[in-house]
């Protein structure tokens, strides 16, 4: 091993311990290995912690900041350099702008932001990273996006590790990721994402309704069973969604609905399948939701997958038939408005709650894990098998975080940009502010005892303190899960997710039978397969679940 | 005197091959430069990131004409075109025949009647998801005042209604203008004797307006069916192609396929053989109008 070698290494060490990944008997450790004596480490090791500091002057709108990104910022070091970033047009993008004049102030550089509908981010990133153009520094991706930038020999983004390890650039701490959410921002164990977004989908509900004594009566006369508060069961799911549907539960004079969806083709509603299509096919016995890891064959028209489109579809009546055609935004504004007793859907929702401006129900939002069954169909072994409980997290959504390009020829004053958005002070604001589209991925998000934030931290940021209890509670189980549904980012996916999307949404129309739909997809997604490579597809495949 | 003009003749001759380039140019960059980009890659597997993977024979297109979507797209092509086209033509031919008549406010109206010729189509489709939403939309709330309670956006027939309904508003116009240019373009003479023979001027219509602004109605038609065949943004932007794929037009298809997935081969086959049907549509249309003139 060189001497430069060494000194990369220890260079590294350093920078994981001032991150606080490693405590001080590791780097100390860890140095001794490197071959640095004991009494340098030690003195190496004060000194670099000294060199954190709470808030800087040059810094005013990053907290937790290194020395040497203090001495950094004295000489506005990105004068004369603007970088051009591709962001989703929504909050998420609305969330990344309002950190750029805060950083431009303390950098001196600029940031052009182009806002791209999701009906086109696909084909925009990737027609600037394969046409070579390389007009962008960074896009805003989905995960579902990932596997498509390892298609080439050289990947389309650049890895990370490099600008994480130089202590110039904002403070941000990936070892405070909760592990589901850092393996989306990562590609065989290297980092390729910077914090932003932290995506789940949960059920959130009216906890005054469903706390209501007289509904409560009401439901058990109906359903011979007490109001499941909250439901654990995709059974009783379905009881309540029928149940608050037709009538006036909230005494506003209008009838309301059990629930509100969003299922516009093309857009992001295939999520809502995904997620409660999960405690069907996924348990402790099975972790494949989407192919056979053996020879990659589909296994979406299993029939597994086939009861919960059926169950899915029923969701449908108890919400506006509209929801068909609906966006994301509108399914949300249906609960907000007040009109909806229940919502699966992304933290987005809770946060905005929390919004008098556009929201009837601050103080009224209860939230929940997805429900689970009692019976989970095993599509490798073909057979269907009873549980006491089975229920599933999951991290469906976009978890929108942004990437570097690969043909940057800013790639540091991009990261630098990235990272003062995942600096705590503004993923913390993020986290808590609904407008920004962003939810909480970091332990210090979240309450303890598994997080290290507070309710009046939230409380500070305008949350109701009863909201955020259960919200929290019910994300960090979510993202926590012990049997969780597993993410697809093998190349293709948006196309085999595509499929999918279009296929469900045939049924939800009235166009196709859920078991044609299926197996109409299961046939697109075998010639998708086909042309991307099925080994090379299998071996991804197999890989995301290691 | 020979020697003299050979040169002059030379020089012309180079001349007129010197005004031909521009245009010889233009054809062979845009119009068999993407028609053998097309062709080739229509033959070939492509990979985004990858490329060309491989020549792939004809299997592009046996998927293709295997493909269930790619022949509904081409049904509801076909139904978009059927439908609006012709009702285009008809209210089209009929506003320019009012316009013509010169009542009260004709001048008025001409003006009026052309606005939605210059308004983004992307923007009618948008501007559709609010006025058809069953959830306050001002089309939706009035029809289902007189009892077409119609689930526009969220069921299978209506998006596809709801689409023609926007295209027939944007186009109408074209038709309008081009055919009252038409009647414009008759003598007045022939419209004074026909009224001394005519009951009124709905006869005058049919048997003289109608076959003398026929060559230029025509023209209309043709023009209509071939953007209409080529339609996308208003479906597009109104419903996705959606629920499922019941208002997905051909373009749509191709767009999702080329475009949003680069699949750049089934993207190409798909293409050419839209193309060929187009042809084969348009041949039989200008054999007809052939005839109709002869």
């Amino acid at each position: 091993m060189s001497q430069d070698d060494k000194a990369e290494q220890f260079a590294r060490l350093a920078s994981r311990f001032l991150r606080g990944r490693i405590d001080r008997r590791d780097f100390m450790r860890t140095g001794l290995q490197l071959g640095l004596s004991a009494t340098v480490l030690a003195r190496l090791a004060r000194s670099a912690r000294a060199a954190m500091l709470a808030s800087a002057p040059e810094a005013p709108y990053e907290s937790g900041v290194t020395s040497a990104r203090a001495a950094f910022l004295r000489d506005k070091p990105y004068k004369g350099t603007t970088i051009n970033v591709m962001v989703l047009k929504a909050t998420v993008g609305d969330g990344l702008k309002y950190h750029v004049p805060h950083w431009e102030s303390e950098t001196g550089g600029r940031v052009n932001v182009a806002e791209v509908p999701i009906e086109t981010l696909h084909t925009q990133i990737f027609s600037d990273l394969s046409s070579g153009l390389g007009r962008y520094d960074a896009y805003m991706t989905g995960c579902w996006y990932y596997g498509d930038f390892f298609v080439p020999k050289t990947p389309y983004i650049a890895e990370l590790s490099k600008f994480l390890a130089d202590p110039k650039h904002p403070y941000w701490e990936p070892d405070q990721w909760l592990p589901s959410m850092r393996k989306l921002y990562t590609w065989n164990g290297k980092l390729y994402g910077v914090l932003f977004d932290g995506d789940a989908q949960a059920l959130y509900f009216r906890r005054d309704a469903f706390d209501n004594k007289e509904a409560q009566a009401k439901f058990k006369a109906k359903y011979g069973y007490a109001l499941p508060n909250p439901p654990k069961l995709m059974k009783e799911m379905h009881d309540l969604a029928d149940f608050f549907t037709g009538w006036d539960w909230n005494g506003d004079g209008q009838k309301d609905w059990g629930i509100s969806l969003h299922a516009k083709v093309n857009e992001q509603g295939f999520f809502h399948f995904l997620t409660l299509a999960a405690p069907y096919v996924i348990s402790p016995d099975n972790r494949y939701f989407f192919f056979n890891p053996n020879d990659m064959k589909p296994l979406i028209n299993s029939e597994g997958h086939l009861r919960a489109l059926v169950d899915y579809v029923k969701f449908l009546g108890n919400g506006p038939r509209e929801q068909i055609s609906w966006t994301l935004g509108q399914g949300w504004d249906l609960f907000l408005a007040g009109h909806a007793a229940m919502e699966p859907t992304w933290g987005d929702l809770p946060t905005l709650g929390q919004d008098p401006k556009v929201s009837k129900v601050k103080g009224k939002i209860g939230a929940c894990p997805i429900p689970g069954t009692t019976e989970a169909f095993n599509p490798i072994t073909g057979q269907w098998k009873k549980y006491d409980f089975n229920q599933v997290g999951n991290t469906n959504g976009g978890t929108w975080h942004c990437v570097i390009s690969q043909h940057s020829k800013k790639q540091e004053a991009t990261y630098d940009f990235l990272a003062f958005m995942a600096n705590r002070k503004n993923a913390f604001f993020n986290a808590s502010h609904g407008w920004t589209g962003v939810q909480p991925g970091m332990r210090y998000e979240f309450l303890p005892p598994v997080g290290s934030s507070s309710v009046a931290e939230w409380q500070e940021q305008g949350w109701n303190g009863d909201d955020v209890v259960q919200y929290l509670k019910a994300y960090y189980d979510t993202l926590s899960a012990t049997v969780q549904e597993e993410y697809l980012r093998i190349p293709g996916t948006a196309e085999y997710w595509h499929e999918l999307d279009v296929n469900v949404s045939a049924v939800l129309g009235g166009q196709m039978q859920p078991k044609q739909a299926l197996d109409a997809t299961a046939a697109a997604w075998e010639k998708i397969t086909d042309r991307y490579g099925r080994a090379e597809q299998k071996a991804l495949y197999q890989a995301s679940f290691a | 005197m020979t020697r003299l003009r050979a040169p002059v003749m030379e020089y012309g001759r180079v001349f007129r091959y010197v005004l031909l380039l521009p245009a010889v140019l233009w054809v062979v960059g845009f119009t068999f430069f993407p028609l053998f980009a097309v062709l080739r890659y229509s033959f070939a597997s492509y990979v985004l990131g990858r490329g060309i993977t491989g020549f792939v024979g004809f299997d592009n297109y046996v998927d293709v004409l295997g493909s269930a979507r790619f022949w509904h797209s081409v049904m509801v092509t076909a139904i978009y075109v059927v439908v609006s086209v012709p009702v285009e033509v008809v209210l089209g031919f009929l506003a320019a025949w009012l316009v013509h008549l010169g009542p009260p406010g004709a001048r008025g109206f001409r003006t009026i009647i052309g606005a939605p010729l210059f308004t983004l189509e992307v923007a009618i489709g948008y501007l559709g998801v609010t006025m058809f939403s069953s959830q306050g939309g001002v089309v939706a709330v009035l029809l289902a005042k007189i009892g077409i309670d119609v689930p526009w956006l969220s069921s299978v027939w209506g998006g596809i209604a709801a689409a023609i309904v926007l295209d027939v508003w944007r186009w109408t116009c074209f038709i309008f203008l081009i055919v009252l240019a038409g009647l414009a373009g008759i003598a007045s003479d022939l419209y004074d004797a026909a009224l001394l023979d005519a009951r009124n001027h709905w006869q005058v219509m049919w048997r003289l307006a109608i076959p003398l602004a026929w060559p230029v109605t025509s023209i209309a038609i043709l023009l209509r069916t071939v953007e209409c065949l080529k339609v996308f943004a208003i479906p597009y932007a109104l419903t996705t192609g959606g629920p499922g794929t019941s208002t997905e037009v051909v373009s749509a298809t191709v767009y999702l396929v080329t475009i949003q997935f680069f699949d750049f081969g089934k993207g190409s086959a798909m293409g050419i053989v839209f193309l060929v049907i187009v042809s084969a549509i348009l041949a039989v249309f200008f054999q007809q109008m052939r005839k109709r003139l002869a």
